[in-house]
């Protein structure tokens, strides 16, 4: 007979009462987890959604760009970018490169004119490295040396302009002047954040670089990765190699750039670990109350087998065994209710409404995050431990004579 | 008696708290019990039988005078150490038997021994052998709680032999016994102490333990009445 058949047998002893606590640690672990697999999908979606709205995994640009806003447009724009973006594209790690032009104007359809947010882009890169592109509800994305533009549906329905519709976009050049040009709309974006669908407008790169009058400038090259994790390698190399190349250019990863992503992550950690702590104070409350009548119960035991010549230690560590192998045992269902749940609520495709700043709401789909239920089991399991330790120490240590005599 | 006293009280003295009030249990007690002792102790409720048991056992400090065990003065002794002391020289047999329930009966005999810090290899062959000498063969996988109250002191016996004690301590060991029951209880602590040599310090109400004893110390108030051989 060793400690575990031991700390089995006393925890077997009252069904009731160990039942109630390995089921307040079971839901108490699947809270933990299952809020583990909601924060997962949550940060991957902020993730990608940074990453494939435009970010990408590097962006390149001249130094100025990434630490103040241009006073005239394309201020700090990157002449040449053909050559920056060959040298980029033909790297074996890079997936594609998507030069892009800023630039703010105003666009009229029919009466109605309304500012709008540009993008020069390239069609095709987009088409792989950018969601926009899906996004394309109606209509259809960009097509190479079209006079085509996709607006988004914010925009579109403050133009009343429907695809096929005639657009005439005005913009202001880097020297100043007023230019103008006919376009088409090709297509009708659903952008996930209310205000940029309202200002949102994509057109192929050359037709932004007529409308601006600068031929083979850009803003800044956003590049897609093969290989995400390797960004800081792949960030030290692609420099090296454009600066061999002639093309000196500072360079961003998007963990540096995506500024929402890690604020929203520090608010859902802030978030969950304040709910975590709470969760861990209830289990150690009812852990420690269940633990508490327990001990209270087996006073005369504790005092037999002191008289016997068991050390105070070797009792604290006894109800501590027992309090590890009730968070075993509880950690084990609760995983299995984790599951459970987990599968429920993905297979329910519950629509969540849109969070702050977004037109559209998500279908959530809990992950199994590994980390999450280890953590939690070492949660759950910590606090019936350490309620065991604090309950039964002052227990062992109680006059002997008076836990014999404890009726 | 001639040998040399294995346990030695000189001026024992214990007081409790009840209320406001402290109330003497013992006054002063000098007690020797001897290797091989059958001794009876004996008085009235409140008399100290007892607190002179809990003194002797190491399971309480007394508040005044000195108690060697085998000549060493056990005021010296750390907790550990009164536990281990506890644990390699003395039995306990309780009124209520107090088996611990969730083990079986070999098991509640075998749980003295594994507190050793090398538990013998024999622990298994010799708790069976123990349970054999009082009697309950084939009870070995029972649990307390399917065992008679006899039988259940009867555990309680082995498991006071299990690591070999020199004395075995019984607080009222036949109280919740009934007559028969309680002959047979007193008939087999009488042979172990006879077979064994092991001490049997007994408090008690029961005047069929106060006719095998070998030594009668009668108590009153906290004080030692009279002390007498039978």
């Amino acid at each position: 007979m060793n400690r575990l058949t031991l700390a089995w047998r006393n925890i077997s002893r009252n069904h009731r009462r160990s039942l109630l606590t390995g089921g307040i640690v079971a839901f108490g672990f699947a809270s933990f987890a299952l809020a583990g697999g909601f924060m997962a999908q949550s940060f991957e979606g902020l993730r990608n959604n940074a990453i494939r709205s435009g970010l990408g995994h590097l962006q390149f640009a001249d130094a100025r760009l990434f630490e103040k806003s241009e006073d005239r447009t394309l201020e700090y724009g990157i002449p040449n970018a053909g050559k920056a973006v060959d040298v980029l594209r033909r790297d074996a790690e890079v997936e594609t490169v998507m030069p892009r032009i800023e630039f703010f104007g105003l666009v009229s359809a029919g009466a109605h004119s309304v500012p709008f947010a540009g993008l020069g882009v390239d069609p095709q890169a987009e088409a792989i490295g950018s969601e926009i592109p899906k996004g394309v509800k109606q209509g259809t994305w960009l097509t190479p040396g079209s006079h085509d533009v996709v607006i988004g549906s914010g925009l579109a329905k403050l133009l009343n302009a429907r695809v096929g519709d005639s657009v005439t976009l005005l913009a202001t050049t880097p020297d100043g002047t007023l230019n103008a040009i006919d376009a088409r709309v090709s297509g009708i974006a659903d952008i996930f954040i209310k205000e940029l669908s309202e200002r949102y407008l994509a057109l192929p790169l050359p037709l932004a670089q007529e409308l601006l009058t600068v031929p083979d400038k850009v803003s800044r090259i956003s590049v897609l990765l093969k290989e995400p994790a390797h960004e800081t390698e792949a960030a030290m190399r692609l420099t090296h190699e454009l600066q061999q190349a002639g093309v000196s250019l500072a360079v961003r990863t998007w963990r540096q750039l995506a500024l929402f992503y890690q604020q929203v992550r520090v608010l859902y950690l802030g978030i969950f670990g304040f709910m975590g702590a709470v969760l861990v104070v209830v289990v150690f409350l009812s852990a420690a109350n269940a633990t508490l009548m327990s001990v209270a119960e087996r006073t005369r035991e504790i005092g037999t087998l002191r008289a016997l010549g068991a050390r105070s230690r070797r009792i604290t560590i006894s109800f501590i065994v027992e309090g590890i192998l009730l968070g075993f045992v509880s950690s084990a269902a609760g995983t299995l209710l984790s599951i459970l749940i987990t599968l429920a609520i993905n297979a329910a495709g519950i629509e969540m409404p849109p969070p702050p700043g977004s037109a559209h709401g998500f279908v959530i789909h809990v992950q199994i995050i590994p980390l999450a239920y280890l953590l939690a089991a070492g949660a759950m399991t910590g606090t019936l431990a350490l309620a065991s330790f604090f309950t039964a120490r002052r227990a062992a240590r109680a006059p002997i004579v008076e836990s014999l005599a404890y009726v | 008696m001639n040998a040399s006293p294995l346990l030695s009280g000189r001026g024992l003295s214990k007081r409790y708290s009840m209320g406001a009030e402290r109330v003497a249990a013992l006054r002063a007690v000098d007690v020797d019990v001897f290797p091989g002792d059958f001794l009876a102790l004996r008085g009235p409720s409140g008399s100290g039988k007892t607190t002179l048991i809990n003194l002797l056992g190491l399971l309480d400090r007394a508040d005044a005078g000195t108690l060697l065990l085998a000549g060493r003065d056990t005021a010296t002794l750390s907790e550990n150490a009164r536990a281990d002391t506890r644990r390699d020289r003395f039995g306990f047999v309780f009124q209520t038997f107090n088996l611990i329930p969730v083990l079986t009966a070999a098991e509640n005999v075998s749980y003295p021994m594994l507190l050793k810090p090398a538990p013998p290899a024999d622990m298994h062959e010799r708790a069976r052998e123990l349970l054999a000498a009082v009697g309950l063969r084939g009870k070995e996988n029972v649990r307390p709680d399917l065992l008679s109250g006899g039988q259940r002191q009867r555990v309680a016996i082995a498991r006071a032999l299990a690591n070999h004690a020199a004395v075995v301590f019984a607080d009222e060991p036949t109280a919740s016994l009934d007559s028969r029951t309680a002959d047979t209880i007193l008939d087999l602590m009488h042979q172990l102490n006879r077979e064994r040599g092991v001490a049997f310090v007994i408090s008690t109400h029961d005047a069929r333990v106060v006719e095998r004893a070998e030594r009668i110390i009668t108590l009153h108030d906290g004080e030692i009445v009279t002390e007498a051989a039978a």
